[in-house]
This record gives structure tokens, sequence and C-alpha cells, in this order.
């Protein structure tokens, strides 16, 4: 039997209420071990997407499933999340390293319950894996860019997520840094069996790791395999001007 | 000034002693709360909360005022208390909004609070001395002032511990807290009402005016130095305790009024530490 989806979006559309039309009846499967690609420009509705299947904003027609349940907040255990404002905290925020990480363990650790040894020992786990582990006690503020993104990334990881969803992860991030974060990112989607969903306008890198595309300005361009998906011929139409892309180094 | 002996003294009388216990309950208490307002960045509604807390005394003051003979002293307290939870409802209701901003919401607030309050105490035929209520009258406090302040200290504190990751989760990314499947809504309102039980309490010690400043100053000094969340949880009490036992003692030595000398403290201490900060910046370049 075909496993269920993890991410069922049928006709989705999103209207503001000050009329904006934010998406415009997105339809879109995400399967185990897919690495979606969400391209579009900015205001194109990707972070709205991801904040639609998140729960976090409602639509205005269609229908979205998580893990084929409408119940959106039953299953968000299962998800992480890594924002695209996740970098730019406030330097003063008093969370080292572990504790930023062991948030994402919340979820797990069940409501009136503290966190216990089993969750340490997991964000232990976590951090060593993204080379994090003597970054541990360091303040989340004092920490740069890449630095902060693998933060993020390994919280959502603590979670043992089934679904990663990344807007916009290495905007503003320097090159090495953005290098090893795909890097990352790649092992976690061959390795495991996390679907992933990654919005960003690095399109070259991130059509590189894609099994699958899905272009959006609002309405939906493009989606489907990444074989299928030509950047020269579908990309123009999305951002509505001529588009070049560039190759360039990244994994 | 007065002397060492008469100090000593004076530290020995039952009402300084019973200044310093309440002082010592609310420090706690509100520098636990303080932590969850300053890195949520909402201030601000401690003014707010205390200004519908002084609108809500005046209310309970003229019902008093209307019917003596059936109102113990502790029914204003209630209707105030009554009032408050309301208010921190209708703030965080407001602040949640997007259509208005926060820093709006709570300014509504306390305008509110404070024109009810003046009008109601203008009608008010109790004799109130609204210097108390505005700044505070902790040697005047009584036993029973202090068990209740015990009383809601214990029960604040149980519930945050209860809480305690969702809070902080919710106190350092709303959005992802959310993301997680977190209510956040619900701890938006907790942290609020809380803080209202927390600003009534309070009045007795620092009055309507300053009692912010207790719900700021002590997260906001330990974050300048404090690299985990862990250690400000350690450090805010100690730092809001010194404050209000160093503020008071200062208030006996120098025969001034005990709120603004505990907020003073505070604000120096805030002062002492930035400019520590500074110095330890300034030495690692």
């Amino acid at each position: 039997m075909q496993p269920k989806p993890l991410v069922e979006l049928q006709d989705v559309s999103v209207r503001y209420a000050n009329g904006v039309l934010a998406l415009d009846r997105i339809t879109l499967d995400v399967n185990q071990k897919d690495l979606l690609a969400l391209l579009g420009p900015n205001g194109a509705g990707k972070s709205t997407l991801l904040k639609v299947i998140l729960g976090l904003v409602k639509p205005t027609s269609g229908i979205i499933k998580l893990f084929g349940s409408t119940d959106l907040a039953k299953n968000l255990k299962s998800v992480g999340y890594v924002p695209q404002s996740a970098q730019a905290r406030d330097t003063n925020l008093p969370f080292s390293v572990f504790e930023t990480v062991l948030l994402g363990r919340t979820r797990h650790a069940g409501l009136l319950h503290r966190m216990g040894t089993h969750d340490r020992k997991k964000v232990e786990e976590v951090l060593k894996m993204f080379g994090l582990y003597e970054l541990k006690d360091r303040k989340i503020g004092q920490l740069s860019g890449g630095q902060t993104q693998r933060v993020f990334l390994a919280k959502a990881m603590v979670s043992e997520p089934k679904l990663l969803l990344l807007d916009e992860p290495t905007s503003g991030v320097d090159p090495a840094s953005k290098h090893d974060f795909y890097g990352i990112l790649e092992r976690l989607n061959k390795e495991s069996d996390i679907a992933v969903i990654l919005s960003s306008h690095d399109i070259s890198a991130i059509t590189k790791l894609a099994t699958r595309v899905l272009c959006i300005n609002r309405s939906q361009f493009f989606c489907g395999l990444n074989e299928d998906f030509s950047a020269t011929a579908e990309l123009p139409k999305v951002y509505d001007h001529p588009v070049e892309v560039l190759e360039h180094d990244h994994p | 000034m007065i002397t060492l002996e008469s100090i000593w003294t004076l530290l020995q009388a039952g009402f300084i002693q019973r200044a310093f216990i309440i002082s010592i309950i609310i420090a706690i208490l509100c520098s636990v709360l303080s932590i969850f307002i300053v890195l949520k960045r909402v201030s601000l509604i401690g003014d707010g909360l205390a200004h519908t807390a002084f609108g809500g005394l005046a209310l309970g003051y003229f019902i008093q005022g209307i019917f003596v003979a059936f109102f113990s002293q502790y029914v204003p307290w209630l209707i105030a208390g009554v009032i408050v939870v309301l208010g921190s409802i209708g703030i965080t209701k407001a602040m949640r909004s997007t259509k208005i901003s926060g820093d709006a919401a709570v300014a509504v607030f306390l305008q509110l609070g404070l024109a009810i309050g003046i009008t109601l105490l203008s009608l008010t035929r109790v004799g109130i001395r609204i210097e108390s209520l505005l700044f505070g009258s902790i040697l005047l406090v009584s036993f029973e002032q202090i068990l209740v302040a015990l009383v809601i200290a214990v029960i604040t504190i149980s519930i945050i511990l209860l809480f305690f990751k969702e809070l902080v989760y919710v106190t350092f990314d709303e959005t992802q807290a959310r993301a997680s499947g977190i209510r956040t809504w619900f701890y938006d309102y907790l942290i609020s009402v809380l803080a209202g039980i927390v600003v009534i309490v309070s009045i007795p010690i620092v009055g309507v005016l300053l009692i912010s400043a207790l719900l700021v100053l002590p997260a906001l000094t330990s974050i300048q130095f404090t690299k985990s969340f862990r250690q400000t949880v350690i450090l805010s009490p100690i730092v809001g305790l010194a404050t209000v036992v160093l503020g008071v003692l200062f208030s006996v030595v120098f025969d001034v009024a005990p709120g603004g000398m505990i907020v003073l403290t505070g604000l120096a201490i805030f002062a002492v530490v930035l400019l520590a900060k500074r110095i330890q910046e300034s030495a690692k370049k």
C-alpha cells in the first residue's frame, strides 16, 4: 500500500484581512524522504505556505492534511521548524546553546512534566552531531550567523521530526557556513527518513539538493520532480523577469 | 540623619521587621515574573496593570463609602483584585490583537484606570490617603497582609513551576512555540493575570506609581551578565532581594519614603551593573 503523504494541500488559498491574496489554489503532496525546494520571489507567499502547514495561518479555502489528519496541532510534535527570523535574535537574550536546543524537547516532555535525563542526553547527541557541543554553554546571541542557523536546525532536529520546514535558513549567512549547512541538510535527508521543505533564494544550491521543486508567486507555477524542472524555463515566469542561474560550489 | 544606635532600635521594631518580611516576599515574586515580562518585551504591562488596580481600588473604596456598615477593610482590595484580573485579560487581548500596537493597548488601560481612580476617589466618602496608594505604605503593613502575600507568592510560583518549560519556550520565541503546537495564547494570559495579582499585593510596598520598576529592574539588571536562562532565574531574585532590602534599610537610615528609595536602589544597582559591563567589554577589546 502506498504510504500517505506527510503533507497534503488541496487548492489552498489564503487571503489576508487587508484583502491581499497571499496564496492562490496551491496543491501539493510531500512524501517521506522528499526534499522539496520552495522557490519564488520576495512576497511570493513562501513563508505563508510554511505557516499554513504549521497551522500558524488559517487558509481562506482548501484542505490541509498533516500526516493524513486535518487536525494540524495534533501532529506538530513531529514537525521541526526553522523560521526566517531565527538569526535575528536579541544579543542580550539569556539563553545558552544547550537551553535553546532543549526547547525543541518541550512537546516531547509533555504538559506538567519536567525535562528529564533522556531529553538532556538527546540534546547532547544532537549538539555533537552538529558540531556544536563545544559551544553548548555559549550565549545564543554571541554566535555567528552560521552557528546560529546550526543551533536552530539542531533545535528542530532534537524533536525527532518526520518533517522539517526551513524558511530561508541561510539568508544573511556567509558562503562557507551556507556550504556547511547544506551539507548537513543533505546528510540528514539521505541518512534518515525525514522529509524537508526548504524555501530559499539560493536557487543553484537548493536545486542540487532537492528531489522535488515547487515554484510559486502567490499561485502555483511548477510542482514536480527536480529532474523535470528547468530553472531557465520556469523561473522567468515565476519572477516575471529574466533569470540567470549561476552555478557555484555548493554540495 | 539618625545614629547607628537608633537604627538598631528601629530594626527591632515590629513594623520595620514586617516591612522587611513583606519586601522579601514581594521581591522574590516580582523578580521571577520580571524575567518573563522583560524577555517577552512587555515591560509596560506592569504600569498598565498598576493603574488598572488603582481604578479598581478607587471603585472598591467608593462602594465601601456607600455601604460602609457592611464592608470590611479588605473588600476594596478584593474588588481591585477582580478588576485587575479582568484588566490583565483585556490588556493581553488588546496586545495580541493585530489592530492595535502593544504599547498603545497598555496606554489605553493605564489612562482608563487612572481616570476612573481619580474620579471615584474624589467622590468617595471614606477617608483614604491617596499618597499611600500612589507611593505605598510599607511601614504600615499588617501581619494579615504578610500572610496574604505569602499565600499568593506560593500559589504564583507553584503555577510558574508547573508550566515552566512552556513559559520559557513562549518567552524565547512565540512563533516557534506556536509552531511546535504550544497554545501560546494561554501562557500570554497566564503571565498577565499573575502579574496583575502580584501588582495588587505589591501596592502596599511601592505603590501604584513605582510597582512596574519591581516587575522590570531585577530581570533587566540580571540579563546584562547572565549567559543562560538558568543563571537569570537564579540571579534575578538575588537582585530583587538586594533592591528591596537595601531600599528599606536606606529609607530607615535616611528617613525617607521607602517606595521611592527601593526603586532608586534598584536603578542604582542597574546603573552599576551597566557600568561594570561597559568596563568589562572595553577591557576585552
